[in-house]
């Protein structure tokens, strides 16, 4: 009896020892705000930001800016030691940039093994070992076609070469279905840079060597085809030449307003928003094909973007509860459902292909299966300038003040000096 | 009479309060001005000395350390074809602003002077643009510009002077010149308010005695209203001049980062926000003060000297 009664007195006050403890785990987060600070394709519904409060008991303060405007607003915070929000976006081509900063909280602890597993699009988010962003949108590219469009000129099947692709359009605009089939930016911004770089691939070659030397520069090489071959389309009146001043977002509205066949360097994402019928007049005959190649072996690189936590931010345990809700399975569902971000989860992407709920469900997993890094090792931290430079002499060489030879050679030459600094 | 008022100023109480003295009056005065030596001493000076001080040093948060590096962000300045590039363009933008501004400001001005009946409602509409943020307006004249559906090539194909939609920003003469009108749109309402008061401030018995001596409009405008207005006109042209060279929103939102209209500004955030050279940003922000700067003070030197007769 005696024994009970110790061995129950022990368990009492070990018990009262530990209850604080355990409150005091649980209830910081509870009660806590924390902002999170995202692009407005990632912009959450009310009712999903009001069920997660629910279940954590913590509030969201959501704010929504430009992608452009929301790395600004990271780099000026951050280099004044101040938090831009607790949680933010961090796109594939800031890792270089805000990785050797140390500007982000490494998450590697917060991620087991089998969700990293799940997540392949982690290791472009890992900067010197360090996981800085957890990818919330399975970001490619694929060719996204008009099949009413392709229908009234004839062709039965959507294009499988560059060369197939050319022709088709050619045949659509000489029929008058539309007087621009080919929907490309071609304006001083990100979206011209990574079409080129698309169409690079395309053509069968890569951007930069093992050591990061331009593979690009050569008449012959891929980078040099694909930028002939965009100011080829151009000339011949198959791209609008208006696109010299249109972003990708602008040039999207082009392909949902039926005055495009082809989405060239379509975001895989896209597809659900292109055949919604609230928010695209295509809805019905927009779909998704493997992007062509000059072989005909399809290929495409990935631009994922992930969500990050500053280190400078005073609610890291809020964000992280934020930030694996975020990616929690059913979440990633109702965020493509919602706002066509596709997941980065393989399971669900499988889930929603099963389901049916995965436009061209078919050529998306095709393509999700060949997603190839743009940088093998890893984005380096002078991308941004360099990607600038490319866009640049892109929109010059579309506006007819360079040639592509010059052009190239532009690129090239600030491309090694992006590298120097 | 002039010197007779100036001697008398000058005698007695210069030397009855000698400089060393502080008195009640000179207290005050040193009250009121200290709330902005403070205000500008934080706000402005101390951040422009900063700014010239880290110039001089590497200052990139990619890298560990600022080392001092002295002038070596000015000379890769010089070197750099994008910034060279970016310069020729703001000169342009300071060219057609000060010019459209100075000239169509001084016209409303004088319009504006002349109406007496409605006065104040023309005067609210001719604001009108300057009160509305640069970033509205310039959403506003991109609509306009668009080759698509724009206003500008809809009226120019219904007259007939063009036959079918013309892409502007595709010429770098022309977009050069539509992003600086846009600005000049927004900027000279208030050359025209400068002006007016300028103007508004001149007796009119001054023009009265000039038609008395024979002057004919031109001769008075030249002889009575341009020298009375000068000192507004300085002022009008510093403004003109200082907005030119701090153009960002209108290139920005007409054309991004297009090289054909990226003025020095532009250039400036690429550097230090893109490319996360913050020195090499600072140094090019510091030569656009100063060339800002240099400009203004030509404009007030001379119209002080002008305008000082004693």
């Amino acid at each position: 009896m005696k024994r009970k009664m110790l061995m129950a007195a022990v368990t009492a006050i070990v018990l009262c020892a530990t209850l604080p403890v355990g409150a005091q785990a649980a209830a910081p987060l509870a009660g806590q705000t924390i902002t999170v600070l995202l692009p407005p394709w990632a912009t959450l519904p009310k009712d999903m930001t009001d069920r997660f409060t629910r279940q954590t008991g913590i509030k969201l303060s959501l704010q929504t800016l430009g992608w452009d405007e929301i790395r600004t607003k990271i780099i000026t915070a951050s280099i004044a030691g101040s938090p831009p929000a607790d949680v933010t976006e961090v796109d594939w081509s800031w890792v270089g940039q805000f990785g050797s900063s140390g500007w982000y909280a490494p998450l590697n602890a917060t991620v087991d093994g089998a969700t990293a597993r799940d997540l392949p699009a982690t290791a472009i988010f890992t900067y010197d070992k360090k996981l800085i962003g957890i990818p919330y949108n399975n970001d490619f590219r694929l060719l996204i076609f008009n099949r009413q469009h392709l229908g009234t000129a004839g062709i039965a099947q959507p294009p499988k070469t560059l060369a197939d692709l050319l022709a088709d359009a050619k045949t659509i605009k000489e029929k008058g279905v539309v007087k621009f089939p080919i929907a490309l930016p071609l304006s001083a911004t990100e979206g011209t840079a990574t079409a080129w770089y698309l169409l690079t691939k395309a053509f069968g070659g890569d951007l930069f060597d093992n050591n990061l030397k331009p593979l690009f520069t050569s008449p012959d090489s891929a980078g040099y085809k694909a930028l002939a071959w965009e100011i080829d389309a151009l000339k011949a009146g198959l791209i609008d030449p208006a696109s010299t001043g249109l972003k990708d977002v602008e040039v999207q509205e082009l392909f949902k307003n039926g005055q495009a066949s082809f989405d060239v360097a379509g975001w895989a994402g896209n597809l659900s928003v292109y055949t919604d019928a609230s928010k695209s007049k295509v809805a019905s005959v927009a779909e998704g094909a493997l992007m062509p190649t000059v072989s005909g072996k399809t290929r495409t690189f990935g631009l994922p973007e992930a969500v990050g936590i500053p280190a400078a931010s005073t609610h890291k345990e809020a964000a992280e509860a934020f930030i694996h809700w975020f990616v929690a399975p059913e979440n990633q569902m109702e965020s493509y459902t919602a706002l066509g971000n596709l997941p980065t989860r393989t399971s669900v992407l499988k889930s929603l292909d099963d389901s049916g709920k995965l436009a061209s469900g078919k050529a998306l997993l095709a393509q999700a299966a060949v997603v190839e890094p743009l940088f093998k090792q890893g984005t380096p931290t002078w991308y941004p300038q360099f990607s600038s430079a490319v866009s640049t002499a892109i929109n010059q060489a579309a506006k007819g003040q360079l040639t592509v030879d010059a052009a190239i050679k532009q690129i090239a030459a600030q491309a090694a000096e992006a590298q120097e600094q | 009479m002039t010197s007779e008022v100036v001697s008398s100023e000058t005698a007695s109480p210069v030397k009855a309060d000698t400089p060393r003295t502080f008195n009640s009056d000179r207290w005050l005065g040193l009250a009121f001005v200290a709330p902005i030596v403070v205000v500008m001493g934080f706000l402005v000076f101390g951040p422009v000395l900063v700014t010239l001080w880290d110039s001089l040093h590497r200052v990139d948060p990619m890298r560990l350390g600022t080392p001092f590096i002295g002038l070596e962000n000015y000379r890769n300045l010089m070197r750099d074809a994008s910034v060279l590039h970016a310069w020729f363009n703001t000169m342009a933008y300071v060219i057609f602003a000060v010019v459209l501004e100075t000239a169509g400001g001084l016209a409303a001005a004088l319009l504006l002077n002349k109406i007496t009946w409605g006065r104040r409602w023309l005067l609210a509409a001719v604001v009108l643009p300057w009160a509305l943020p640069p970033v509205v307006n310039a959403i506003v004249w991109m609509w306009i510009y668009n080759p698509s559906y724009g206003l500008l090539n809809g009226i120019l194909q219904s007259t007939g002077l063009i036959s079918s939609y013309h892409v502007w920003f595709n010429d770098r003469t022309t977009a050069l010149l539509l992003v600086a009108l846009v600005h000049v749109w927004r900027m000279l309402p208030l050359t025209a308010v400068i002006l007016l008061a300028a103007l508004q401030s001149i007796p009119a018995e001054l023009y009265q005695a000039a038609r008395l001596d024979g002057a004919g409009p031109f001769r008075s405008f030249s002889k009575v209203t341009l020298p009375l207005i000068s000192g507004g006109l300085a002022i009008a042209l510093s403004q003109s001049t200082v907005f030119a060279f701090n153009l960002f929103d209108e290139a920005w939102i007409l054309n991004g980062s297009s090289l054909d209209t990226r003025p020095v500004l532009v250039q400036v955030y690429m550097s230090a926000f893109q490319n996360l050279r913050f020195s090499y940003g600072m140094a090019l922000s510091v030569l656009v003060m100063f060339a800002s700067l240099l400009i203004s003070l030509v404009y007030v030197l001379r119209v002080y000297r002008e305008t000082r007769y004693d």
